[in-house]
């Protein structure tokens, strides 16, 4: 094994760090279920990244425990009988877990029927490339120096492969503040675009906040970029999970950890 | 904080305690909970480094050690070892689908956690000498390619970029440098 196949041996230390995504650890985990050798020495590996994980052990937040311990009596344990041959830990994600019912956790404002109209479609090729054209436009006002330059290339790009996505799917809705946002999410992506217009101004010191709310908890998806002429640029967000909504808050400028007042928008985005 | 069951069980040994836990044992899994999270917690706060989010992941991870506990098989390897690659995994997960490639490489090079910011654990202080002495004995190429794949939570061919050396030479550095971590840690077994 070792001499007819040294390109995949030589990776066993890039497996043990999870240092590799997608094909590329297909390709040694069917390897390493043909190498006794390999999978010995891929146990002693793992052994050596635990204590590189000790070496960086803290103290962890206070109700982390409790917490933990409170999600798992309302979760549902694995049988021992589906246990694999291959693989020593758990498969990766895409499984329901009783951390949604965690009590406190989703500030969700219940939304007025008729306050809004979300209408999930596909995107139209001519909307895509009018999105694209916002960006590029809102690029070139952004582009005053060499390193804004890179950082808004690499965001057009990243609205770019949203808006290109298969299942590319756009919600347009009316905030009751005054104004419209427009969203495009690719749940394949994880990823969103966002644009706003007519959004009610706001007074000096206070900005827009969007965020991502749902059984994974209120993640800040980034602050709105001052308005030109009544248009938001678009915003690109990633980190889009099962059952989340988007929500916009008003916050201190430089934004918040948490949401600090009540959404003026709450749009359902599920796929 | 442990509570009373906990500390009845503090003398256990984790992989004791693990094998309760895939009977259903709620007061063994918060002794291995109490056990293993500062080591969770640490790892995915590197990874993961915003406090917040590694707070949920680590959750997540102690989750899954609940649910998967029934699946652990002692002879393959001991139980911290089965934890902390769980919480790896899942703090690599959630970086690299949450971070375009680009933002991470802006932000590549690996820094460590100020530890003024946490609370370190004694036990972290002894294996923290430990293993700081065996990555002073690696290459500093080996070192950094360690240290970028698992703190920085990199893969290798993250890593080779952020380098600039070919991904082979990135392959070979972190195998040939985890041996020479494993023999002078002492964790073969």
């Amino acid at each position: 094994m070792r001499l007819r196949r040294p390109e995949l041996h030589s990776l066993a230390g890039a497996y043990a760090l999870n240092a590799m995504t997608g094909a590329d650890r297909a390709r040694f985990e069917r390897h390493l279920a043909r190498c006794p050798a390999c999978a010995q020495e891929q146990h002693s590996l793992r052994e050596t990244t635990a204590l590189l994980a000790a070496a960086v052990a803290v103290e962890p937040p206070a109700d982390l425990v409790e917490r933990s311990v409170a999600a798992a009596a309302r979760t549902r344990q694995l049988p021992s009988a589906t246990a694999e041959a291959g693989t020593w830990w758990p498969a990766r994600r895409g499984h329901r877990t009783g951390l949604g019912h965690r009590a406190g956790r989703a500030h969700r404002t219940p939304v007025p029927r008729g306050a809004w109209q979300a209408v999930p479609r596909r995107l139209p090729h001519a909307l895509a490339a009018a999105l694209l054209a916002v960006a590029a436009a809102s690029a070139v006002i952004a582009v005053t120096a060499e390193h804004r330059l890179g950082a808004a290339q690499s965001r057009d790009q990243a609205i770019a492969e949203v808006l290109t996505a298969p299942d590319a799917v756009l919600v347009t809705s009316r905030v009751k503040a005054g104004g419209t946002v427009t969203v495009v999410t690719s749940h394949r992506d994880h990823a969103l675009v966002f644009t706003a217009a007519g959004l009610p101004r706001l007074p000096f010191g206070r900005c827009y906040e969007l965020w991502l709310m749902g059984p994974r908890g209120d993640r800040s998806a980034g602050m709105l970029p001052t308005p030109h002429r009544g248009m938001t640029s678009p915003v690109t967000a990633t980190g889009l999970a099962a059952g989340d909504w988007i929500g916009l808050t008003v916050e201190p400028a430089g934004g918040s950890a948490h949401p600090t007042s009540t959404p003026i928008l709450m749009l359902n985005v599920m796929a | 904080m442990a509570g009373p069951a906990a500390q009845r069980l503090a003398g256990t040994a984790l992989e004791g305690l693990l094998r309760s836990v895939a009977r259903g044992d709620q007061a063994a899994f918060e002794a291995v909970c109490a056990r293993a999270s500062p080591a969770v917690y640490g790892v995915v706060r590197n990874v993961v480094r915003d406090p917040a989010q590694a707070e949920e992941v680590a959750q997540e991870v102690l989750l899954e050690v609940w649910r998967a506990a029934p699946k652990f098989e002692p002879g393959r390897g001991s139980a911290m070892a089965w934890v902390t690659t769980i919480a790896h995994r899942r703090a690599v997960d959630r970086v690299r689908s949450e971070q375009r490639s680009a933002e991470r490489q802006r932000r590549a090079a690996w820094y460590p956690i100020a530890y003024d910011e946490v609370a370190e654990t004694v036990e972290a202080r002894l294996d923290r000498e430990r293993v700081r002495r065996c990555l002073g004995a690696l290459t500093s190429l080996q070192r950094e390619s360690v240290t970028l794949a698992f703190y920085g939570g990199h893969t290798f061919r993250e890593v080779a970029e952020l380098l600039g050396v070919p991904e082979g030479t990135v392959k070979t550095r972190l195998r040939d440098g985890l041996i020479r971590l494993r023999d002078c840690l002492g964790a073969d077994r």
